[in-house]
């Protein structure tokens, strides 16, 4: 059976609309949301109303985490200082605007949520905060996957799409212990598990203008990463509008790709 | 180069630190004094070690010291840590636990306590406590070895030496690799990526401190006061 997984909607109405009506057409009855329900994007409440409509599991990311518990990100998960003004803008615009009914939805959204084998998080296990780049340290992304007990973990928080597969992975250790004569040698032969970041529905930033999400066949195993056209111009139209900083608008409207993203993008912020 | 030496849970015994250095002075070549934590415990006023280790004697080695996890329960408990309490030590050892560890401790080495810092980075080598993740983390020799590379990643070290546990050993990643493959919109990837030379050692706690000199990277185990002092074990 096929179900859906999306991320990072970002108060974007337009494109979460045409994301839901990209599911719908493929007769998928499942879906499930990575979280970053709002922030950036002009219309929190509808957004956040949509997704209780629809009754879509979700988990909390950092944007929801941060609107319920005041700002929580340190300065450094923003590439400049510029950045980091705007992100504040958009979060107290966002906390001042959102009803506290649907505050009170992401107050008590999960962390994680869990389907037999297949994780899903905003960030990593870890953290809604930490990124799990394509390029991330492959036994450091293992290790993220297999502490956590899944076979198949969805993230997003990248905003960039991707799907890893991480196989025939082993581990040779020498073991010198105190009251030991010759140390001990042995071999850990690691599991095949994968790594599947569902981009961004409302903010994508893989190079394109387009929403991503993406689709998981239980069955078979297989991804396959979809990219869905929306109305970009109205979205950027309402970002405007609303008097949110006018660079949002700027680069939705160019799919920039590296776009607000942290420089050391392994960081975890712990303020 | 010279020695380091690396001790840790002396858990307010003076008595035991006397003794280290005065084993330290013994040894030939050892420059350096850490101390990984667990300065203080429940179990006995900490006062006098703490008072010795922030004005050492003139023929002391000079300790460096970071916290650990009992500096990390009395902190948390009074409100160095925000919010947190110490729930881990309530939970591991009860509510008087809590109440001892209290009274073992002056208010006046609060900031002291409050001012070291998470762990050392000497070298191409980490001098914690617990892990790169965690002051509680207990890395130990049956850890697995995905998670002791976890946590040698994070640091970007070639070497992570751990109290926690208060075992001593060395586990050494000696081999191994790992296969990635990944696709995304711009098409697919395949990379193989080797196990990186990288060790993870296990100084010991209490009577058990460690040698270790940065340039052979021999290690020696050595027991406070211990018979076996004089057949420390050395690993090189």
């Amino acid at each position: 059976m096929n179900h859906a997984v999306i991320s990072c909607l970002h108060a974007n109405l337009a494109a979460v609309e045409a994301v839901l009506d990209d599911i719908d057409s493929q007769g998928i009855q499942t879906t499930t949301c990575l979280g970053d329900l709002v922030g950036y994007g002009p219309q929190p409440n509808e957004v956040v109303e949509l997704v209780r409509q629809r009754e879509i599991p979700s988990c909390q990311g950092c944007w929801d985490e941060d609107i319920i518990d005041g700002l929580n990100a340190c300065e450094c998960s923003y590439p400049s200082q510029l950045a980091e003004r705007r992100g504040h803008r958009a979060h107290h615009w966002t906390a001042d605007l959102l009803t506290e009914e649907n505050k009170a939805f992401l107050a008590e959204l999960p962390m994680t949520l869990r389907r037999d084998k297949l994780l899903f998080v905003h960030g990593s296990p870890n953290s809604q905060h930490e990124y799990l780049l394509p390029d991330m340290n492959a036994f450091a992304a293992l290790e993220r996957v297999e502490t956590a007990g899944a076979e198949t973990l969805f993230c997003g928080h990248t905003h960039q799409p991707y799907v890893r597969e991480l196989r025939q992975g082993s581990i040779r250790v020498k073991v010198q212990q105190r009251d030991q004569g010759a140390p001990t040698e042995q071999e850990l032969e690691l599991p095949m598990r994968r790594i599947v970041n569902a981009g961004s529905v409302g903010e994508p930033r893989h190079g394109s203008t387009k929403a991503t999400y993406v689709i998981h066949n239980d069955d078979t195993g297989e991804v396959t990463i979809r990219e869905v056209d929306y109305n970009v111009a109205k979205t950027c139209r309402a970002i405007v509008d609303a008097g949110l900083p006018e660079v949002f608008a700027w680069r939705l409207s160019h799919g920039f790709e590296y776009a607000e993203r942290a420089e050391d993008a392994s960081h975890v912020c712990e303020r | 180069m010279e020695r380091w030496a690396l001790v840790s849970g002396l858990q307010g015994d003076l008595d035991l630190y006397e003794q280290i250095q005065k084993e330290l002075k013994q040894q030939r070549g050892v420059a350096n004094l850490f101390v990984l934590g667990d300065l203080i415990g429940s179990q006995r006023k900490c006062n006098a070690l703490l008072e010795r280790l922030r004005q050492p004697k003139r023929a002391d080695l000079q300790p460096d010291c970071i916290y650990g996890w009992w500096e990390e329960q009395l902190l948390a408990e009074c409100g160095y840590r925000g919010e947190r309490k110490a729930e881990a030590l309530r939970a591991e050892q009860g509510e008087a636990a809590v109440g001892e560890l209290l009274a073992a401790v002056d208010a006046d080495h609060l900031n002291w306590l409050a001012s070291l810092q998470f762990g050392f980075i000497e070298l191409d080598c980490a001098l914690i406590h617990g892990s790169s993740a965690d002051v509680g983390d207990r890395l130990t020799e049956d850890t697995s070895a995905l998670v002791l590379l976890d946590r040698l990643t994070r640091l970007d070290v070639n070497r992570l030496f751990t109290a926690r546990c208060r075992r001593q050993f060395r586990l050494e990643l000696s081999g191994g690799s790992i296969q990635s493959h990944v696709k995304d919109h711009a098409g697919e990837q395949q990379s193989e990526q080797a196990v990186p030379k990288r060790s993870v050692i296990g100084i010991g706690g209490g009577r058990h401190y460690t040698l270790y000199d940065p340039a052979t990277d021999h290690i020696e185990f050595r027991i406070a006061g211990g018979p076996s002092n004089a057949s420390g074990r050395g690993f090189g």
